[in-house]
């Protein structure tokens, strides 16, 4: 015992009893008050991880196809000897024909490539069938096929009866109805301006949505709160409805059946996942080849369509402007009213229709940089205008921005979307900017609330509501248990990155530490850690979690990947190229898929070898072009040229010492089902998981994955 | 030897320099140097000390902006804290102090607290907790199998989830 204590054990005596229960309960309350301090800040370092991640991967992105742009523009279109990959990039970027003179006859060629009429329906096909015009009955018909339920409490008969009936008829809506439906939300959508004008003339109240996601949990969620659509209850989907969850496909069809039921009345802007080439690394496109195989091409070629005649922008009232991401300095909504959307299949492609994609003229790259803006920036604190460097794409704006654009258009407020926010919703520049983002456990479970915002009144005042989704366990958990869990989520996530940057980070520990001695001191551990991987941490308060320390305060850094490494069963133990695979891994995919124009899943060895070397060449790497070439080889299990890239980016798994593997992280986020109880987040409750609880790495003397 | 105690004084000052940095860039939002007022608290207990709300208060007094209310700017607050951290001031209390804590408000001895006695504790006494902060507390603190607080096994186990 200190000093303190025993002094205080003396006088106790002395001190009238309520005095002394007053400094206990003090005494109590300050260390419960650091004990909730040390979870906030822990919760903010983890939030931290996965918004570097996630943004890393966009910018990681958009510098690959800037290269590709590049590459395109220096080469002569038609030249044959021109790498495959490239051939494919620049037809990817043009409509169905390259014959067709104008959009005109794209579109019919569109429609007729996509004829559903040539699709039969199996008398197997359990799902929902679907007639046009669209009724609110059969949107209840999808919303309830559509519904998962997971067992996670004990069943009764009868419950375990429409459980397994449930599994039957769970199912994708048949291709045939999805292409009608695509057709009609698109026939739909041709007729809206680039900028809705919605009013709650009627109704009195309108409800904007966020990203959802492909989080059907939450779009129900939303739903069951809030209830659907109708002339009374209208609603703006603010974009990003598909990639990353599970259900994209779901949410669309839902979201444009609620729109063909209620044209005026359910407003739908884009995001910048609405667009084929995000879609095709952040999952809707894997999505649409799991769930349509042979008749993935059309669907893809009609969202990747739907989606370039979404509107851009909504404004409610003449009062609140509802976009994606944001605003810029040189937004002009009046100028934006005249663009012709539909050129712009892919934000991230010059806009399509001309001729020459090299040479833009200033109109054309005005027009690419008004609705660039307005799908990608961002809200700062800081004055003025700046690339978004960040994402790789858009701007920053800051609140002088937000009132220059405001009293321009002479409008009161925005509401955007585009940012995970812990809350679901945040306020920024004096109250005028609110973001609002509805898919909830976005990065992990328990990382953040999903919110949506009513607006009500003739000054149309926000009401939030927040959810978060669950998966229906009864045990409730603290704040710092669920901050303990998504943290190490978040770890996981940070190690695989970690490793797959192993060799260089080793070698720049090396160079700090001549002498060989194992160990570098703290500052330059977070230097090195920084610098190589480009993400911008608190790595001094991560490092107890990431490496360990002596006594002195040293740094072992070899610790730092615990004899662990990326492996992949192909390419054996060649840790370079392994390891840049691994890194390359999203990117990977991504060109493997443009490549693959039947959604096959496979590629032809050359093909596979290709794109690595063209991913070389723009890392400006080291790598022996005879691993890759084995690997390819390695990978063609059946002798016939022709490689399952599917199976080879499943293949990674990170190995110990001892040769023991785990799985690789999956990306993916881990979709979270069942309505049953669906809570607010005061009683929110979820399983504890079984993930292990990362501990400071000093104390233990064992560390396994 | 005063040299080499002169380094590790240098070094020690510019560990807790770098500590105090980054625990207030963990706040920082903008990237421009300032925190809300509100979260001061919590990067002060994040940098492992434990003040109380009067504690507090005072030291917010010293580093608050005049002019600016609301925000704290980083100079001030890497000012105060240093000193703190280097003079060792709000030093957490020990487990046995902690436990000694929850005896006094045992006061039948009955080697458990009710929720409700707690409660009452908490949020009426000492400087009461909000709704949530109680909330937080009962939450993990409350056996579920006896429904009161068990507050030995309570503190011990913290006590270890702490580290």
């Amino acid at each position: 015992m200190g000093c303190t204590s025993s002094h205080s054990a003396r006088v106790e005596d002395e001190i009238p009893k309520s005095q002394s229960v007053i400094r206990s309960a003090v005494l109590i309350q300050k260390w419960y008050r650091r004990y909730l301090a040390r979870a906030e800040a822990r919760r903010r370092c983890t939030w931290t991880i996965f918004q570097s991640i996630e943004y890393a991967g966009e910018q990681n992105q958009l510098k690959l196809y800037n290269f590709f742009n590049n590459m395109l523009s220096q080469m002569d279109t038609d030249a044959l000897g021109q790498p495959k990959i490239l051939r494919a990039l620049s037809v990817s970027q043009r409509p169905v024909l390259i014959d067709t003179k104008t959009l005109e006859e794209e579109d019919n060629e569109l429609l007729r490539l996509s004829d559903p009429d040539t699709i039969e329906v199996e008398s197997t096909y359990r799902g929902v069938h679907l007639t046009f015009p669209l009724t609110q009955a059969q949107l209840q018909s999808l919303i309830k096929s559509f519904k998962t339920k997971q067992v996670l409490t004990p069943l009764n008969q009868a419950q375990l009866q429409s459980l397994i009936k449930s599994f039957k008829t769970k199912q994708p809506l048949h291709a045939k109805y999805l292409i009608q439906l695509l057709l009609e939300t698109r026939a739909a959508l041709k007729q809206k301006a680039n900028i809705n004008y919605a009013t709650t003339s009627i109704a009195k109240q309108m409800t904007v949505c966020g990203d959802l996601h492909g989080k059907l949990d939450d779009l129900y969620m939303i739903f069951h709160k809030n209830g659907l659509p109708s002339v009374h209850n209208p609603y703006i989907f603010n974009g990003d409805f598909v990639d990353r969850g599970r259900n994209s496909v779901e949410i669309a069809v839902i979201l444009f059946t609620c729109f063909l039921i209620n044209k005026n009345e359910v407003y739908l802007n884009r995001g910048n996942h609405e667009d084929h080439v995000m879609n095709l690394r952040y999952g809707f496109v894997k999505e649409l080849v799991k769930k349509y195989s042979m008749h993935a091409k059309r669907v893809i070629r009609l969202f990747e369509d739907v989606f370039s005649w979404l509107p851009i922008a909504t404004i409610i009232d003449h009062k609140i402007l509802v976009v994606h991401g944001g605003v810029s300095d040189s937004v002009d909504l009046n100028f934006l009213a005249t663009i012709d959307r539909h050129k712009f299949l892919s934000i991230l492609h010059p806009p399509r229709g001309e001729n020459d994609t090299a040479n833009l003229t200033d109109m054309q790259l005005r027009e690419w940089k008004q609705v660039l803006d307005i799908l990608w920036s961002d809200p700062r604190g800081q004055h003025g205008c700046h690339d978004n460097t960040f994402r790789g794409g858009g701007s920053y704006f800051g609140p002088d921005v937000t009132d220059y654009i405001l009293s321009k258009h002479k409008l009161k407020r925005i509401i955007r979307s585009h940012e995970c926010k812990p809350e679901g919703y945040e306020f920024c520049h004096n109250n005028k900017v609110l973001t609002i983002f509805s898919a909830s456990n976005y990065y992990e479970e328990g990382s953040n609330k999903g919110a949506y915002v009513k607006l009500h009144g003739p000054d149309l005042e926000y009401q939030m509501v927040q959810y978060m989704s669950s998966k229906g366990a009864n045990r409730k958990v603290t704040f710092a248990q669920r901050v303990t869990r998504v943290e190490s989520s978040a770890i996981i996530n940070l190690r695989e990155k970690i490793l797959g940057s192993k060799t260089e980070l080793l070698e720049e520990f090396r160079k700090l530490d001549p002498e060989q001695t194992g160990k570098v001191n703290q500052y330059k551990w977070c230097s090195v850690m920084g610098c190589v991987l480009d993400m911008d941490l608190p790595w001094r308060t991560l490092r107890p979690k990431l490496a360990r320390c002596d006594e002195n305060g040293m740094v072992a850094y070899e610790t730092t990947f615990e004899e662990m490494r990326i492996y992949h069963r192909y390419s054996g133990n060649g840790p370079t190229v392994t390891e840049m695979l691994y890194r390359q891994k999203d990117n990977l995919e991504t060109l493997f898929r443009i490549l693959d124009r039947d959604n096959s899943g496979q590629i032809s060895m050359e093909e596979f070898e290709e794109v690595i070397q063209l991913l070389v060449k723009q890392q400006n790497m080291n790598c022996p072009l005879d691993q890759i070439s084995d690997i390819a080889r390695s990978i063609d299990l059946n002798h016939d040229g022709r490689i399952d890239f599917n199976e080879f980016l499943e293949a990674f798994r990170i190995v110990d010492s001892f040769g023991k593997f785990s799985e690789v992280q999956q990306q993916d986020l881990k979709s979270i089902s069942s309505l049953d109880s669906i809570m607010t987040m005061k009683n929110c409750s979820f399983s504890m998981g079984t993930k292990r609880r990362i501990s400071n790495l000093d104390d233990i003397k064992e560390y396994r994955p | 030897m005063a040299d080499e105690s002169k380094e590790n004084a240098d070094s020690l000052i510019a560990d807790i320099h770098k500590r105090i940095t980054e625990a207030f860039e963990i706040f920082d939002n903008e990237n421009n140097k300032t925190v809300d007022v509100r979260e001061v608290g919590t990067i002060i207990r994040s940098l492992g000390c434990c003040p109380t709300e009067a504690e507090l208060t005072d030291m917010l007094v010293e580093i608050e902006e005049e002019d600016e209310a609301g925000y704290i700017r980083f100079e001030k607050f890497l000012g105060l804290m240093t000193k703190v951290l280097m003079e060792r001031r709000y030093k957490p209390s020990p487990e046995d102090v902690l436990l000694k804590a929850f005896l006094v408000l045992d006061q039948d001895g009955k080697g458990y607290l009710t929720q409700d006695e707690l409660a009452k504790y908490m949020t009426e006494d000492g400087e009461p907790f909000q709704q949530e902060e109680l909330e937080e507390m009962l939450s993990a603190a409350v056996d579920p199998e006896k429904g009161t607080i068990l507050y030995k096994e309570y503190v011990s186990r913290m006590a270890v989830e702490e580290v």
